[in-house]
């Protein structure tokens, strides 16, 4: 425990307290906060990592780095497959996105306790969707689980490099372009940030000279210092805003753009 | 009746103290008068705009940035014939292309625009970073900034310059563009084997990844706590209150770990200067070291290695496929008799 932790540790203010009155499930392990999502997120998990090393078993390559599990096979479309031609992966995609929605409503709980902002969850939901729209959505709205991602070191990175070349150039995406620049931006902004706090933080007796020395440095530099509070605001953005992007450049690939290259051949009237 | 709206007062700008550091700068000026953008405020940013140092560094980086601009501009007018408007419509497709061989272009047009242009946007990087050295020691900070401005300019110098020099020829390097950087970019990675195999890039994706992950997660914990003061870092290194206690507890539950309010910023830090440096790592393996990553991956029991690419491999073996499901038996060859 934390010098201060036992003040904040209190019982109550979760969702089963909230409709039962008493939370059975309401303590910590050690340092984990469990609750009622805590046990759906650890018990999916248990079976989702079970039919992994299942899987793995069975294919019989015990080469960690090399080992895939791949999607079901085009000829089962959206409905069950064999366990080792694809169910497994159904199975395991189940399974990791309810740990992973539960994982996000503890998250809620924690805050609730804590009575702080839900913006944490509501980052982690963003990262969720990327998940979900990778997985699920666009496995649906292509009609087959056969387009969701293969799960396995190597192997997913095979899958990239595959759907990339799929659509001709993932390069000339414009979402996947936006996106990128969102990640390069994150980490500028985020070098930017570490570098002020850790290039200053100790140096003066007053933290209020320290900020201020900081707001100097940036509107001396560049023009502008964004603010304490600003940056956070800034990176938080960034992030939702990459996520987004994300989503929406696989999205869009496959279901409604087949061929990038060819996507940018359109005709503007008054252009050409 | 004109009705006069009273302006609530603002507190005055912000300007950093008079120092002998500044004033010993021939071009130590700054640049605008302050002004304010107050709908920033909303957003829980800070209004306040400028003023902007100049400095000597600053007017020489500026100097050379603009200049490299105009080379551009020069070397796309020329490439569309003059024609400004040409130069807008296919501005995407503009390229101005390296030239073969490490020595000095044998034309403008053949890599040498390419050559002026880099020459002046490397000085450029260089004078900025000068001037982040400078300013750096006028505030007294720790020089972690320099350090990754300097761990970008090595990335972006092992791209264009490095690995040029170690394979031999500017060519190597992209050309300038906004496609032909991003053909560049698909070509690098097919020409040599597909660079998701490499590992270097694979750590760079990683810190990429974990930089945009962890300012999702930092940014998020200090918006949530901010009420209570965690935003105020300088202040809460030194001594924590709440919103810190809530900051560390909440991922202390969550997951098992925390960090406290100087150490996440180590995290951040390190995870965005890693990104560039494995990257430059990686690049300057390829080709050099490393001709082609999937076959280096296959090696090294990385990668599965792909069946082969026959027509038998790609739509199933016909021989040996079951009669009656639209397909007649193949005849029989005896053996002995032709193939292999």
């Amino acid at each position: 425990m934390l010098s201060f932790e036992s003040v904040y540790r209190k019982r109550g203010g979760t969702f089963l307290a909230d409709i039962l009155g008493d939370d059975p499930l309401d303590f910590w392990v050690g340092r984990f906060y469990v609750g009622l999502f805590g046990a759906i997120s650890v018990g999916a998990a248990a079976f989702g990592i079970l039919v992994i090393i299942l899987s793995i078993a069975l294919i019989g390559d015990g080469d960690l780095v090399r080992v895939t599990i791949s999607a079901p096979l085009r000829q089962y479309g959206l409905g069950f497959a064999p366990f080792m031609q694809g169910g497994n992966w159904e199975l395991i995609i189940m399974f990791a996105t309810v740990a992973f929605v539960a994982w996000a409503l503890r998250e809620v709980e924690i805050c609730r306790k804590l009575d702080m902002g839900y913006h944490v969850p509501i980052m982690f939901s963003f990262a969720i969707s990327a998940f979900v729209v990778l997985e699920i959505v666009r496995p649906l709205l292509m009609g087959c689980w056969c387009e969701g991602f293969d799960l396995g070191f190597t192997g997913h990175l095979t899958w990239v490099s595959n759907t990339g070349f799929r659509y001709a150039n993932f390069y000339l995406n414009p979402f996947h372009a936006f996106g990128v620049l969102g990640f390069f931006l994150t980490a500028m902004v985020l070098a930017m940030h570490g570098s002020a706090i850790l290039g200053t933080y100790n140096t003066n007796a007053d933290p209020n000279k320290e900020t201020a020395n900081v707001d100097n440095f940036w509107r001396d530099y560049i023009g502008y210092s964004i603010g304490e509070l600003g940056i956070h605001v800034l990176g938080f953005w960034l992030a939702i805003y990459t996520l987004i992007m994300s989503d929406l450049c696989i999205l869009t690939s496959g279901t409604v753009v087949k061929d990038w290259v060819d996507f940018w051949h359109f005709q503007i009237p008054w252009f050409h | 009746m004109a009705t006069v709206i009273a302006r609530p007062k603002l507190p005055p700008f912000e300007l950093p103290e008079p120092s002998s550091f500044d004033s010993a700068d021939p071009m130590g000026v700054r640049l605008g008068t302050p002004f304010r953008i107050p709908l920033l405020s909303r957003m829980g940013m800070s209004t306040q705009t400028g003023a902007i140092w100049l400095g000597t560094w600053g007017a020489l980086s500026v100097l050379f940035f603009l200049a490299g601009l105009g080379v551009f501009a020069f070397a796309a007018l020329a490439q569309m014939q003059g024609n400004a408007f040409l130069v807008f419509k296919y501005f995407a497709n503009i390229q101005i292309a390296p030239p073969d061989g490490l020595g000095m272009a044998p034309s403008l047009q053949q890599g040498g625009f390419w050559q002026i242009n880099l020459t002046f946007w490397a000085l450029s990087v260089l004078f900025w970073a000068a001037r982040c050295y400078e300013r750096l020691v006028r505030y007294q900070w720790r020089p972690f900034l320099l350090f990754a401005w300097l761990s970008a300019i090595l990335l972006t110098a092992t791209i264009w310059v490095f690995r040029p020099l170690a394979m031999g020829s500017w060519s190597e390097a992209p050309s300038l563009g906004l496609n032909a950087d991003l053909d560049w970019a698909q070509n690098f990675s097919v020409l040599w084997g597909n660079l998701y195999y490499n590992p270097w890039h694979m750590l760079a994706i990683f810190f990429l990844f974990g930089s945009t992950m962890l300012w999702g997660m930092h940014g998020a914990t200090i918006l949530a706590t901010a009420a209570e003061g965690s935003h105020q870092e300088d202040a809460e290194i030194k001594d924590m209150h709440s919103g810190s206690h809530k900051s560390m507890l909440f991922w202390r539950w969550t997951m098992g770990f925390n960090a406290n309010p100087k150490t996440i910023h180590d995290w951040l830090y390190w995870f965005a200067v890693g990104t560039v440096l494995s990257s430059a790592l990686g690049i300057i393996l390829t080709g050099t070291v490393v001709k082609d990553w999937y076959v280096w991956g296959v090696d090294h029991g990385w990668v599965q290695q792909y069946g082969p690419m026959t027509r038998e491999a790609i739509n199933g073996a016909p021989q040996t496929a079951p009669v009656g499901i639209g397909r007649v038996a193949s005849p029989q060859v005896p053996s002995g008799q032709g193939g292999q």
